[in-house]
């Protein structure tokens, strides 16, 4: 039998040793529960673990306070352990000393244990870290997924929202591809989108005009609005596109286009437009009628015209009372007006049914607006406004126009600008020339009209609060006829004004047109 | 005296007219359309027909094509008196069949269609 070691050789190793030690003796209570332990004998190491200082002879639940509270656990098992000498060996956190220890304990004689510890803390930091890690992750897919089901439905609803809707629309890629066509649009073109997908919309819709032709590409509001030069191209009024469709018929459109910005680039263009047979058909038979009325109002006016004319002529107004004369000048002058609506109106009619017979000769456009001008001092004098002419050039040249229907322009610009204008006031006709055009324009210091306005100026019907106010008896189809003629010859004509001031109504017209004479506007 | 054929279906017209122009010294004889006009014209052989379009049973640009059909017919001046705005197809006939003038008549005051029905039967 060997003897046993002397005491001083354990020492030694447990003060070295990494782990905490201490030798306790466990107390229990009357019931034999655990309720406290006494520190014996604890090593060098057991301070720095536990941060718990001269703890030899002394109870823990003096050295801890709490202790019973956070790791009841730890009663729990040194009682059993000093009971029945069975060692364990376990993990726990306590808490007053914020700390993991891995504690093996056992019992080397009853009621009496010995713990033996490491400091586990920062291994179960890493894990613990590596869990919220693991949960963060998990919750981060979490909202992914669904972020991505709200994603999925916004755009199903986004799809559906376009499919629904009743105009037909073509969104393209930025090179004019289409990337999606609607079920209106699929349906008026007899086009399924699965057969045009990624295929350029130049070469796969056709855009005609009236006569069947195509629209040449950089005319497209498709191409005008990828050049990104516009937000949203305006609506043609001057003629009507036409799309194809399944049964090879054409079909009039309205028809809109927009580019798609991200990010201030375009990446694409999205087109929206509808036909409009129906409403055209309505505007023709709308025409006709008017048309067709007009030419009967005109019998009964024209009668009446003529024997107004005998009946002062042969006297019999001038050697009337004077109330009889003025009366007399109120009917004819009435009668005047209703002719000259009859007129406006039948032009107007004749140019949405395009049967305006245009026939130009050689003219001289400077001595036409010098006539005009002069024809219309009379009334300039008569409402005090002075009106001068400027030529800029010493003379424009002869042009191959209808010079009753420029006459007419002319005339309806510089009427407008002495009506529109209050005493004392002036209008300027100014005559230039740049190259290969024609440039008139006729400056008025009158009421001027609002920026709105000027948007509708040159529509049918059309008269702004300020020209119903200082002239009720215009008809609003001066200026409708004016915009027509002037393009009709392929010139243009725009307006630049300022509520208060004046307006300026610039026309420009090309000199030498290309078309022959006897053209339809 | 010089002889005027006016050819037109309202009553109104016809009469200022008959009444103006005898006023001036002229016969002046009446049709109400195309049909009757065309046989008054074979008939007296007017100096002058002033002639409306639109009239029942012939209007007055067929009652002119087949007016300058007929040997008589054919140099008769003729001015055209209407409310119609020449469109493609009157200007067609007219370019064809060669009246003298083309009035519309609520645009034409009654005393320079006189003037110029002076002018042209003075020629």
């Amino acid at each position: 039998m060997k003897p046993d070691p002397p005491t001083d050789f354990y020492k030694p190793i447990f003060d070295n040793m990494f782990d905490g030690l201490a030798y306790c003796q466990m107390l229990f209570n009357r019931q034999s529960n655990p309720v406290d332990w006494i520190y014996l004998k604890v090593n060098k190491n057991f301070e720095k673990l536990t941060g718990l200082k001269e703890a030899e002879g002394k109870k823990v639940t003096e050295l801890i306070p709490g202790i019973h509270e956070s790791n009841p656990e730890l009663f729990e098992i040194y009682g059993r352990v000093s009971k029945t000498g069975k060692p364990e060996k376990f993990e726990t956190y306590v808490a007053p000393l914020s700390r993991w220890f891995l504690i093996s304990v056992y019992c080397p004689k009853k009621n009496y244990f010995v713990a033996i510890f490491q400091d586990t803390t920062a291994s179960k930091q890493i894990l613990k870290d590596l869990e919220d890690a693991k949960t963060a992750a998990r919750n981060v897919l979490e909202d992914l997924q669904v972020e991505k089901e709200t994603l999925a439905y916004a755009n199903s609803k986004d799809e559906a929202l376009l499919a629904s809707i009743a105009d037909g629309v073509i969104a393209t890629d930025r090179d004019g591809r289409i990337t999606l066509m609607n079920r209106a649009a699929q349906k008026m073109l007899g086009r399924r989108f699965a057969e045009v997908q990624r295929k350029s919309a130049f070469d796969t819709i056709p855009l005609l005009d009236g006569e069947g032709n195509p629209i040449p590409h950089e005319k497209r509001p498709l191409h005008i609005a990828l050049a990104g030069t516009t937000t949203t191209t305006d609506p043609t009024t001057e003629f009507t596109y036409y799309y194809m469709c399944g049964g090879g018929t054409k079909f009039p459109i309205a028809i809109k286009a927009s580019p798609v910005f991200l990010d201030k680039e375009i990446i694409g263009a999205i087109v929206v437009f509808s036909d409009i047979s129906r409403e055209i058909e309505v505007d023709r038979a709308k025409s006709e009628f008017v048309s067709l009325a007009s030419h009967q109002l005109r019998t009964p006016l024209g009668i009446t015209k003529w024997y107004l004319e005998v009946l002062q002529k042969d006297n019999y107004i001038n050697s009337a009372p004077k109330t009889v004369q003025d009366y007399f000048n109120q009917l004819a002058k009435s009668n005047e007006r209703v002719l000259s609506l009859v007129g406006e109106l039948l032009s107007v009619s004749r140019i949405d049914q395009g049967h305006v017979k245009d026939s130009p000769k050689q003219a001289n456009i400077g001595d036409a607006v010098h006539d005009v001008v002069a024809e219309m001092q009379p009334l300039a004098q008569n409402k005090k406004v002075e009106l001068r002419l400027e030529m800029k050039q010493a003379k424009l040249p002869n042009m191959f126009i209808d010079p009753l229907r420029f006459h007419e322009v002319i005339e309806n610009l510089v009427t407008n600008a002495i009506e529109y204008t209050p005493s004392p006031g002036k209008v300027d006709v100014v005559t230039d020339k740049n190259d290969g055009a024609a440039l008139i324009s006729v400056k008025d210091t009158g009421v001027g009209i609002s920026e709105a306005d000027q948007k509708k100026l040159f529509t049918k019907f059309f008269r702004s609060q300020k020209a119903i106010e200082s002239n009720p008896e215009g008809s609003g189809l001066g200026l409708y006829v004016v915009k027509s003629y002037v393009e009709g010859w392929g010139g243009k004509i725009s307006v630049e004004s300022i509520e208060g001031k004046g307006s300026t109504f610039l026309i420009n017209l090309p000199i030498n047109r290309t078309k022959n004479g006897g053209d339809n506007l | 005296m010089k002889k005027i054929l006016v050819v037109e279906d309202e009553l109104a017209y016809l009469k200022l007219l008959h009444d103006q122009l005898t006023a001036k010294g002229y016969e002046v004889l009446e049709a109400k359309n195309g049909k009757a006009g065309l046989e008054m014209a074979k008939n007296e052989k007017p100096d002058l027909i002033l002639l409306d379009i639109r009239m029942p049973i012939m209007d007055g640009m067929t009652m002119l094509g087949l007016l300058r059909q007929d040997e008589n017919g054919k140099n008769t001046k003729v001015i055209m008196l209407t409310n119609l705005e020449p469109d493609d197809k009157i200007v067609g006939k007219v370019v064809k069949d060669q009246p003298m003038y083309y009035f519309v008549k609520s645009n034409t005051k009654l005393e320079d269609l006189t003037e110029k029905i002076h002018d042209v039967l003075s020629e």
